[in-house]
């Protein structure tokens, strides 16, 4: 029995302290090789692993060539445009178009102007959305769905629904009426002025407040959407961020409520460090929204005294103005040239904070009840 | 001992209060949401809606400023509806090509969210690449974009096309190539011509399923790999796993995004309705184009209200608890 157990049992060819080296009969190579590669398994799994490849190499390519062009374009000099030989590659390389843009549009000032706003918007969003989102997500009292069903309104109601009511509103801004009856005006009561002609500012005033405050061509109109989180896809932030809080689990909370901590100080301190690739994710979405939004910036930001944002970039400069058969595409290269610009620091970020978006979306555990 | 427990009042009350101070905390932080929605946000609602029975002109600065309200009934919406030749059609037309994107949007991105899934080579830079629309295909760019007639004729002379163009001469596939193809098949020309129509507009679709995209794949991560698991044990294939499982688990996903879809893209700059009001905005006179957009926002939430219908009897919850 020993003996024959002996026989059956792989050789030891080598044997140190902590390896053992054995012969054993292995199958040759070509007989691995073969069930390895010429199996059906084997075929389809190579098959969809192409397939995957060129579709996705394919969409990156329609994501991506829009950028190729325009950075092609942007490079080009005048003459390229109406020589037929030239179309990626530009024959007379030149940076003009890059230099105009930097000098004569005020390119800096743009930038400047536009990164407070988007930094303030995109911060107090993130902030006053995931306090919102908070109260939605982990505390239940009446009125909690009515106040979901309303921050779902705000998503759904288009803005250019309220164009025009948005500008009225921040031209002549007021709120019940409250500038109105200081300077004298009264309040309106279903359509009769009572308690008319009761002062409690100067006259020297009523140009300001007396038909509300001048809103328009300021930050405020930003600033008050964004604290009140009515402003561009917040509804979407707070829907995020609302189905974050719900996966976090209560018992971190109660923890901190059983040893003296208060719920705001328990958001601050607990629950907003571990929901910051989430907030990141939004402050994303928000800043970059906002960066290159047109909608409310040409509402609110038309007169000659606005501040100059990045919607006020997108020009021909005058030095660049030229007559002849490649006009236009040459004004369209520049306009890209433009929009190139304009999302050049957008790119940078996001090739920074890309890695926290997909987390945080990750993280979310988005679900829909 | 019971009797004791039952007689413990101020306890039980300990435990209503907290239960209040909960709910106070709750309104606090909801606070400055329904401050600025009953403060702000209905007041402009409640102003469209009442600009609409009105006419409105300006006074000028010297005259104190300000503007004049006539009231004129359902002028406005009679002239929308009735007066405007292009109104109505443009409507229509809008509608259905509503109707048409949506699936469209919908398929692409999970069918794309499921393929980003699987673990591969290079995946981080392609979700990278995958997600850069939703970042900069917005507002400005889009504009910029629109009017991009550089990268039409950059494509057209190569023959290589991300079907942008409207040219013939750019498009990848057109109508004749896919009736040989299915000539022998009775698919039907309704579909064969929404399948080519899709993969011209293969670059619009791209750009905005970004964000259904990111739903998609954040459902997908969601379901626990036990199933899959488990699923696999039993001898499941791959096409099996994708409809009894994935499909069932991430149908929540799909009502989010049907409805998400459909409000963003009647609300994008590029929509032709959206255009057309714009126009009558800039034009015509701003109380008109205010009548028009809330005759289109009502059918959007009809249309939305049948899709949410339609979908929620088919949505699949899966109760944790």
């Amino acid at each position: 029995m020993n003996a024959q157990n002996l026989d059956n049992m792989p050789k030891v060819k080598k044997e140190s302290k902590n390896k053992i080296r054995v012969e054993f009969d292995r199958t040759p190579l070509k007989e691995r090789l073969k069930a390895k590669f010429l199996s059906m398994f084997f075929v389809t799994k190579v098959i969809i692993y192409i397939f995957r490849l060129v579709l996705l190499v394919g969409v990156s390519y329609i994501v991506l060539f829009p950028f190729f062009s325009q950075i092609a374009g942007s490079l080009m000099a005048p003459e390229d445009f109406i020589d037929a030989t030239v179309r990626l590659i530009p024959k007379n390389f030149t940076l003009d178009i890059y230099k105009a843009i930097w000098t004569e549009l005020e390119y800096i000032t743009s930038f400047a102007n536009t990164l407070f706003l988007s930094a303030t918007a995109a911060l107090l969003q993130t902030f006053v959305c995931s306090f919102i989102a908070y109260g939605l997500a982990k505390f239940k009292f009446k009125g909690n769905s009515i106040v979901f069903l309303c921050v779902i309104l705000s998503l759904t109601v288009p803005h250019q629904t309220l164009q025009l009511s948005l500008f009225t509103k921040f031209k002549y801004f007021d709120i019940l009426g409250i500038f109105q009856f200081v300077s004298g005006g009264g309040i309106d009561l279903f359509g009769t002025t009572v308690l008319e002609g009761i002062r409690l500012l100067p006259a020297s005033w009523d140009k300001f407040t007396a038909n509300g405050i001048e809103l328009t061509n300021t930050y405020w109109p930003f600033i008050i959407l964004s604290i009140t989180g009515l402003a561009f896809k917040n509804g979407l932030y707070i829907f995020m961020l609302r189905q974050f809080f719900r996966g976090v689990p209560d018992e971190l909370e109660e923890s901190a409520y059983i040893d003296g901590s208060g719920v705001i100080h328990t958001f601050f301190k607990i629950i907003l460090p571990i929901s910051v690739p989430m907030m990141i994710t939004v402050f994303l979405f928000a800043f970059s929204w906002q960066w290159t939004d047109n909608f409310y910036t040409e509402l609110f930001m038309t007169g000659k005294d606005a501040p100059r944002l990045m919607k006020d970039v997108i020009e021909i400069p005058s030095s660049l103005t030229k007559e002849y058969p490649g006009q236009n595409l040459y004004y369209s290269a520049i306009r890209n040239t433009c929009g190139l610009m304009i999302i050049a620091p957008l790119v940078v970020m996001y090739l920074f904070c890309q890695k926290y978006l997909v987390q945080g979306i990750e993280r979310s555990g988005l679900t829909a009840d | 001992m019971t009797k004791d427990v039952k007689l413990n009042a101020p306890k039980r009350r300990k435990i209503a209060s907290l239960e209040k101070k909960k709910a106070r905390a709750g309104w606090i932080f909801v606070l400055p949401f329904v401050i600025g929605f009953a403060l702000i946000y209905l007041p402009i609602i409640f102003d469209s809606i009442k600009f609409t029975f009105y006419e409105m002109t300006n006074v000028p600065n010297y005259k104190g400023g300000g503007y004049i309200l006539t009231p004129v009934g359902l002028e406005n919406y009679y002239d929308a509806l009735f007066v405007d030749p292009d109104f109505v059609q443009t409507l229509v037309a809008g509608l259905e090509k509503l109707i048409f994107d949506v699936p469209m949007i919908l398929i692409f991105s999970l069918f794309m969210a499921v393929m980003l899934n699987q673990k591969m080579a290079g995946r981080a830079a392609f979700r990278a690449i995958f997600f850069i629309p939703v970042i900069i295909s917005t507002g400005l760019m889009a504009d910029i974009s629109e009017q991009n007639m550089l990268m039409q004729t950059m494509d057209s002379a190569e023959g290589i096309s991300d079907g942008t163009g409207s040219s013939a001469a750019s498009e990848i596939v057109t109508a004749m190539d896919f009736q040989k193809l299915f000539a022998n098949m009775a698919v039907g020309e309704e579909l064969l011509n929404y399948v080519v129509s899709a993969i011209n507009n293969i670059y619009d679709i791209v750009n905005r399923s970004g964000v259904q995209l990111l739903i998609f794949l954040a459902g997908l991560q969601s379901i626990s790999p036990a199933i899959y698991e488990s699923v696999k044990v039993d001898g499941a294939t791959g096409w099996e796993t994708f409809w009894k499982i994935t499909f069932p688990m991430i149908s929540p996903m799909i009502l989010v995004n049907a409805v998400y879809t459909t409000i963003d893209s009647f609300t994008a700059n590029s929509n032709i309705v959206m255009t057309f009001i714009d126009n009558v905005y800039n034009k015509q006179g701003r109380v008109l184009s205010s009548a028009m957009s809330w005759i289109y926002f009502l059918l959007v939430l009809a249309i939305i209200a049948v899709i949410a219908a339609v979908f929620s009897a088919f949505v699949f919850y899966q109760r944790k608890d």
